[in-house]
Order: C-alpha cells, then sequence, then structure tokens
C-alpha cells in the first residue's frame, strides 16, 4: 500500500515534471537552442497563481480552476517576449549565445520575482480543492489527481495539436530542418514564436500546478531546470516522448528515494546518476533524436 | 540605432590612441581611486572586484579561449574557499599553508571530472558542470561536521604573507590586487602564446584542430584545470576578505557573477575580466534599492551585453583605439623534411558502418610519394567517410592504415596528423574571427618554437600557393575559391607527406581549376602523396596518376585513368543500371 501511495506522489510529480521537460524539449527542436530560463518560467507560474488568487471570484465553485486558462495565456504571453528578447536577435549566432541569454533571463526572472514577492515560500491556491479522497484505503490528494489530469490533457493536447493539424504539421516541419521549411513557404519565425509561447505556458503551468503542494520560492528554478534537462538527457535529446518518460522516472526516483533517505540525498543521487549517464550514455537511455545540425 | 552606432565608430579613428596608452590610463585612474578617494567600504568593493576579477580570469581561460561553459566555476570558487575556510579556521593552518590547498583542491576536482565531462558536446558539458556545482553545493549543505552546514564556519584568519598580517583595508585591496597583477600577466602570456592560439583554435573548429596536430582533449582538460586553479584562489582570497565561510560561495549568484563579468567585459581578454569585474561589483551600489536582488541589474547587462555588444566591453574599446596591425613576418622555409620515396600509405581492408548502412566496405590503396590518385565515386559512395577514416575523425570498424610501418588505424586524429597526414575539408571551415595568415600558422602551432616562427613558415606556404598577398585578410568574407586555397596552404604548412584533399576544386572557375591543378603537381613532385576526391573528371582525369572509383562503399574500378570513362562498371554506377 505504501509502494502504491508513494507510486501515486510520483506520478503527480512526474506529470508536472513532464510539462516543464516537454516544453523544454519542443524549444529545443524547433531552434536547436538550449532555454536555460525554463526552470524560472515554471517558478514564474507558480507565482503567478500565488498573485492571482486573491482576485478570484469566490462565489464560483471551483475557483481554481479558472487560474489555469490565466495563467496558460500569460504565460504564452511571456513565452513570445522571452523569444522576442533573448531568442530572435540570437538566432545566427553560436548556440552558447542563446544559452548565456537565456541564462540572463533566468537571473532577471527570479531576482524580479524576489522583489516582487520576497523570498519566502508561497502556495498557490489547489485546482480543485485542497482535500483528500479515500480510494479503498489509498488515500489521495485532490490536487495530486488534478495535476495528473491536467498534465494528461495539456500532453494530448499537444500531441494532437502537433499530431493532427496543419499548423502542428508546420511546426514539425520547423524543428526538422527551419531552412527546408522556409524554402516551402511556412513562416517559421511566427512558428518559433507559437513554440515558445506554448513551451512557456506548459511551465506555467507545471509551476501553477507544483506550487500548491510543494510550494514555490523565487529560487525554485534552478533545481527544475536540471530536473528538466535531465529528463530531456534520459529521455534522448530531442524526443518528445523521450521527455515525457524521463520526467516520470525523475520524479518516481526523486519519491522512491526521499521516501526511504532524504530528498538531499534523492537529489545528489540523480546529479550523480546523470554525471553516470552522460559519459556512459550521452545519446540517452532511449537514443538522441535531434539530428545534430553541423 | 544601428546606423547612429555606425556614424560613431566612422569617427573612431580620430581619436586613436595607442591601445596601451588607454588601457594604461584605466589603470592608473584605477589606482588613484584607491589611494585619494577611496573610503573603507569603496576599499572592500575594490578588494571583493579583485577576488572576482581573478576568478573571472580563471573562467576567460576555459570559456572565453577553450569555449567550454563551465557551469563548475563557481564549484571550483566554493570549493577553494571552502579549503581556506576550514583549514584556517578549524585546523588553525597558515596562509601559507591554505593558499596553496585551496589551489590543488579545485585542481583535483577538476582533472577526475574533466577527462569524463569534456569529451561532451557544448550544451552537455554545461550541464555536467552544473550537476557537478549543485553535488558539490548539496555536499557542503549536508556536511555539517565538516563544513558548518548551512550556517558555515566564522573566524577565517586574515592573510599572512612572510610574517605580516595584511591589515584590511588598503593594504588586503593591494595584496587581492597584487594577485590579480600575477595571475593577469600569467594569463595573458598564455593567452597570446601558442598555447592561446592553439586553445582558440579547439574552440573554433575543433575538427580541424585535431587534424592540425593538436590534442583537442589534452587543450581542454588544461585549460578546465588551470582555470580551477584561478577560481580556487579567488575563493580562497573571498574567504580571507569575509572571514566567513558559508555555502553562499557555492551558490550560483557567483557562477553568474563571473560568467557576466566576463561576458560584459569581453569573451577571452584578460583585460576584459578586469574591466568588467570592477564594473559589475560598482553596479549594484548605484542599485541599492534592489538590495539582495541586485542581480537583477546582472542580467539585464548580461542580456544586453550578449544581444547588442557581443565582443563585450574590450571589444567596443578596441574599435575605439584600434590596434595597429602587426607588420607581416617575412616568410621563412620550414625546415626541410626527408625526401620520401616509394609507398608511403598503404589502406587494407578498411570497413565502416553507421547503422546498417556499409559507407566503407573493405577498401585497399596505396599512395606512393609523388603522386597523385584521384578518389571518385556517386554522391555517398563512401569517398568523404574514406578520407575521415585514413585522418581519423571516424573510427574505423576493422581494417588497416599503415604509414612507415606504423597502423594509424582508430588513433586519434592528432597522432595521425602527426604521423604525416594532411587533409582539407568538403565544406571549408576557417576560423572566421582570425586573419589568414593566423589560420594558416595554426598548421605549425604543434612542431614551431613561437608564433613569430609559425607565421613566418605560414607566409612560406601561402606563398608557395601564390596567395602571401592575403596574409593580412580576416578570413571572414573570403570568396569560395580563395578559402579554398587558404585552406590547402594550411594543409601545406604541415608539411605533410601524404595530403588528402576533399573536392578541393569544387566551386572554382576553369581558369582557378588550371592554376589549382597547376599548384598540386607542384606540390606532388617534392615528394608528397595526394589522394584527390573529387567529381569534376575534366579536372580530375588528367591530373591524376591512378584514380579509385567508389560504390556503395565498394571499389569498382582501380586502375589508369585512361580507363574510367570506358569501364561499365563505372558508367553504371555514374549513370544508373542498363546505361
Amino acid at each position: 500500500m505504501i509502494t502504491l501511495q508513494l507510486l501515486v506522489n510520483g506520478l503527480a510529480l512526474g506529470a508536472a515534471y513532464a510539462l516543464v521537460a516537454l516544453g523544454f524539449v519542443l524549444v529545443l527542436n524547433a531552434t536547436a537552442a538550449v532555454n536555460f530560463a525554463q526552470g524560472d518560467l515554471v517558478m514564474a507560474g507558480g507565482l503567478l497563481g500565488v498573485a492571482l488568487a486573491p482576485h478570484l471570484p469566490g462565489y464560483l465553485p471551483l475557483p481554481g480552476l479558472l487560474l489555469l486558462p490565466v495563467v496558460l495565456v500569460l504565460m504564452a504571453g511571456l513565452g513570445l517576449l522571452l523569444a522576442a528578447a533573448a531568442y530572435l536577435p540570437l538566432r545566427r549566432r553560436p548556440p552558447v549565445a542563446v544559452f548565456i541569454s537565456t541564462i540572463a533571463a533566468g537571473i532577471i526572472l527570479q531576482n524580479g520575482a524576489s522583489v516582487l514577492f520576497g523570498p519566502e515560500p508561497r502556495a498557490a491556491p489547489p485546482l480543485l480543492g485542497g482535500g483528500t479522497l479515500d480510494l479503498g484505503g489509498l488515500v489521495v490528494a485532490e490536487q495530486s489527481l488534478a495535476i495528473i489530469a491536467v498534465a494528461a490533457l495539456l500532453i494530448a493536447g499537444q500531441q494532437w495539436l502537433f499530431g493532427r493539424t496543419q499548423l502542428g504539421r508546420r511546426l514539425r516541419a520547423t524543428a526538422q530542418d527551419p531552412e527546408m521549411a522556409r524554402a516551402c513557404g511556412v513562416p517559421v519565425t511566427a512558428m518559433i514564436l507559437i513554440t515558445f509561447a506554448l513551451g512557456t505556458a506548459f511551465a506555467g503551468a507545471a509551476g501553477l500546478l507544483l506550487a500548491n503542494r510543494y510550494f514555490v520560492t523565487p529560487t525554485a528554478g534552478g533545481d527544475l531546470i536540471l530536473k528538466a534537462y535531465i529528463a530531456v538527457t534520459i529521455g534522448g535529446w530531442g524526443s518528445v516522448p523521450g521527455a515525457v518518460a524521463g520526467a516520470l522516472l525523475i520524479a518516481l526516483f526523486e519519491v522512491g528515494v526521499s521516501s526511504v533517505l532524504s530528498y538531499p540525498v534523492a537529489l545528489g543521487l540523480l546529479y550523480a546518476t546523470l554525471l553516470v549517464i552522460l559519459v556512459a550514455r550521452p545519446q540517452g537511455l532511449f537514443g538522441e533524436a535531434a539530428r545534430r545540425r553541423a | 540605432m544601428r546606423r547612429i552606432v555606425h556614424k560613431v565608430w566612422a569617427l573612431a579613428p580620430t581619436l586613436t590612441l595607442p591601445r596601451w596608452a588607454a588601457e594604461g590610463m584605466m589603470l592608473a585612474v584605477l589606482v588613484a581611486y584607491a589611494l585619494l578617494y577611496a573610503s573603507p567600504y569603496g576599499l572592500r568593493v575594490l578588494t571583493v572586484a579583485g577576488v572576482y576579477a581573478l576568478a573571472a580570469i580563471g573562467f576567460q581561460i576555459v570559456f572565453g579561449l577553450g569555449g567550454a561553459l563551465s557551469l563548475a566555476h563557481g564549484a571550483f570558487f566554493g570549493l577553494g574557499a571552502y579549503a581556506t575556510g576550514i583549514l584556517g579556521s578549524q585546523w588553525g593552518w597558515g596562509f601559507a599553508a591554505t593558499f596553496p590547498v585551496s589551489l590543488l583542491v579545485p585542481l583535483l576536482l577538476a582533472l577526475l571530472v574533466g577527462l569524463p565531462v569534456l569529451r561532451l558536446e557544448s550544451h552537455y558539458f554545461a550541464l555536467a558542470t552544473l550537476g557537478i556545482a549543485q553535488v558539490v553545493h548539496l555536499l557542503a549543505v549536508n556536511s555539517p561536521a565538516l563544513t558548518g552546514g548551512a550556517n558555515g564556519l566564522p573566524g577565517v584568519p586574515g592573510i599572512m604573507l612572510f610574517g605580516w598580517a595584511v591589515p584590511r583595508g588598503l593594504p588586503l585591496a593591494a595584496v587581492v590586487w597584487g594577485f590579480v597583477a600575477l595571475g593577469g600577466l600569467l594569463a595573458w602570456r598564455l593567452a597570446r602564446g601558442r598555447w592561446g592560439r592553439a586553445l582558440t583554435l579547439v574552440r573554433d573548429d575543433p575538427l580541424a584542430a585535431g587534424t592540425l596536430g593538436l590534442d583537442v582533449g589534452g587543450l581542454r582538460l588544461a585549460a578546465f584545470t588551470l582555470s580551477a586553479v584561478y577560481a580556487g584562489a579567488a575563493g580562497a582570497l573571498a574567504v580571507h576578505t569575509q572571514r566567513v565561510v558559508s555555502p553562499e560561495v557555492l551558490e550560483f549568484p557567483v557562477m553568474v557573477s563571473v560568467l557576466t563579468i566576463a561576458v560584459v567585459g569581453g569573451r577571452g581578454r584578460v583585460a576584459g575580466a578586469i574591466l568588467g569585474a570592477v564594473l559589475l561589483l560598482h553596479l549594484p551600489e548605484w542599485f541599492r534599492f534592489l538590495e539582495r536582488s541586485y542581480l537583477i541589474v546582472y542580467g539585464v547587462a548580461l542580456l544586453a551585453t550578449i544581444v547588442l555588444a557581443p565582443h563585450g566591453l574590450t571589444g567596443l574599446l578596441d574599435r575605439l583605439f584600434p590596434a595597429r596591425p602587426a607588420p607581416l613576418p617575412k616568410p621563412a622555409a620550414p625546415p626541410e623534411t626527408a625526401n620520401p620515396t616509394g609507398p608511403l600509405l598503404r589502406v587494407e581492408g578498411l570497413t565502416k558502418g553507421f547503422g546498417g548502412v556499409r559507407a566503407v566496405d573493405g577498401v585497399s590503396l596505396t599512395l606512393e610519394a609523388g603522386t597523385i590518385t584521384g578518389l571518385i565515386g556517386p554522391n555517398g559512395s563512401g569517398k568523404t567517410t574514406l578520407v575521415n577514416l585514413i585522418s581519423g575523425l571516424e573510427m574505423p570498424d576493422g581494417g588497416r592504415v599503415l604509414m612507415g610501418g606504423t597502423d594509424l588505424a582508430g588513433q586519434r586524429p592528432d597522432r595521425i596528423a602527426r604521423a604525416g597526414i594532411a587533409r582539407t575539408f568538403q565544406a571549408v571551415s576557417l576560423p572566421e574571427g582570425a586573419s589568414v595568415l593566423a589560420a594558416v600558422a595554426a598548421a605549425r602551432l604543434e612542431r614551431d618554437g613561437s608564433i613569430a616562427q609559425a607565421e613566418a613558415h605560414a607566409l612560406w606556404a601561402l606563398e608557395r600557393l601564390g596567395a602571401a598577398d592575403l596574409a593580412a585578410k580576416p578570413c571572414a568574407g573570403l570568396p569560395a575559391a580563395l578559402r579554398r586555397r587558404v585552406e590547402l596552404a594550411r594543409a601545406l604548412a604541415r608539411q605533410p607527406a601524404v595530403l588528402l584533399l576533399d573536392e578541393p576544386a569544387a566551386g572554382l572557375t576553369d581558369g582557378e581549376k588550371a592554376e589549382l591543378a597547376g599548384h598540386l603537381r607542384a606540390i606532388a613532385a617534392t615528394g608528397t602523396a595526394i589522394l584527390v576526391v573529387e567529381h569534376d573528371m575534366g579536372f580530375l582525369l588528367p591530373l591524376a596518376g591512378h584514380v579509385l572509383c567508389l560504390d556503395q562503399g565498394r571499389p569498382l574500378y582501380a586502375g589508369p585513368p585512361e580507363g574510367v570513362r570506358s569501364d561499365p562498371a563505372v558508367v553504371a554506377a555514374y549513370l544508373g543500371e542498363g546505361a
């Protein structure tokens, strides 16, 4: 029963990590650039939820649920801003330039948040309710179920968008080969902007979902970007299903080891495992999907 | 906006001033400020700026020159800090003992993790080094018995130099800046010398660097390790200034500050590290209202610099006070190598598969001294892969590459290059920031004793190809034909026994092709064995004494050039079955 309990917790955490990693890998594929601000964008989404919470109409049955679309839209806007400031001016430069510009964007977000909110941990309101459900002896927090449901919905939505729509085909064409896509009449810059908006909205959703049970501080982004990075690395650099699988694996590892030992040990072991994977199998556990851009 | 900037640049030559004078003036202003005006608080900021300047100078070596975005630099800083902090406050060791340990501990960690981690490509390297930094931070916070945990350790003694306890204020600032001067001078000399040149080539084009005889892995490891020593020294000086050590020294803000200083000051420049440190450490003083969130200013400065002025402040200064172009050296022929005769390179049964595709499947060939061999075949027949296998850029699955009795198959590219094999690339790659002379001189770095000597020999190689007039031009913006010529000169400067050319005539006009053919005949006449991959039969067949045709990785024809056009198998491979 304890194992099952941990499994549910791990799945909920993993679902949120999966959104972070998914947003990261979508931008990576579209631009061949690493968005180092992804972790800080998660934090921004969480704090956005905290800031919006007092303005929720209390007379509605599920006020927390209203937050989700608002955070998604606002964060998508932030993603456009990020792309305009830190990616588009540097797209013809070596990838390290974007790496540094997104580090800079992350610093601005992090310290801007600490000016606005202070360094204390804060909690966003739950999506559905703060209670727990008893499923035949298994006690599950409603928020955990909400996280899993929302993440599943968003990921399914992304799969549908990319797999079944004309816009999705253009987004995939951009990710596969921007030069070729442009030659075929795909508006590549617009596609890149949409990808940034999508990736940032996913980060924001993850932040909102995590900020209820795990709290949020302005410095929370550092660990989150590393975990997204690790998820994408073990899932195979550039692989979308790999990123989701990698995120779930990390979360299960984290929850499992934390329950036996402690969180710092889990974190330390996670990073140590990452180093071993990088050295022994740099193509990831399932092979590298992103083609090298020579 | 851009137009205004250009107008300002256009005015710049009217205020030219020798660069050393500009740098000397800045230094004088700094010293005058420290001696005459600085308050105790101002001196403290200046001291901390010195600490960060030293750390940033180290970062310039690994990131600026070596091009490796090491996010472990903050961790090395913190390790140096903790080594001094623990030994000084808990064990009662003095500066003379703690300081060397603070250099040694980061050095050992860099050696330990550097070997595996430096093989990784750029983004993985950044991630791996960030992972290392996080592990070190976690260890420091969670081992309170050793490190004092989250609270850290108070009571770190001050610096003791030859029995003199350096007091706070001006003396401490002077000592710290003394270390900066020492470290800066060393880094500056290294950066300007052969080692620095080699490292920048490793940054700009690691593949080419390997084929020019440079040990890419060794250079990177040396840069990473040396940068760790600088970071450790800076960390030690930081705790002597603070008199406490806490996990703050291992947190991301340290790393961010060093990165910002290096980028804003100007990547790869010692002067940039110093300028950036002085500027950025004083910047928060003007943004006091932000309190502990002053890093927001760093974020803005970093973003603005990388977007608007990628070469940083020193880059801007260079445009205001352009360095006078150095006079060209006198060309000098490098020492003669033994004139070889007979078969120089024997390839036997070389095989390479990618996934299910046999790209090269049992190819054998012999290159004789003084001959030109043509390698032809349809696209995807394995020509470039064969050249990559011989030059060590790809690892063969089987077969031998024999040169003078030793099997070079599977060896590192730089070892193969040192054995006397040089090559050019199908897609010419020259370091865009370098002059033609510097690009060609890179070929001699491994062999010559000084840059001046390497450049004299490089000019000799350019002269042989009738391209000496290009020497002072920047590589960026050269037309395709001249880029090929420069790359050939670079390969020639290696005085190779065996020269492998991958489509040297692609994109050339007929006149340029004829000229190239003349140069290749002249090179072969000195005894060099040449292998030419080419599609243009009109160029190749009159030139080559022997032709090998590949199809799907397998040899299809080997023999005199006259037989190529009439061979039914070759014709079928080029024009399709049954043609």
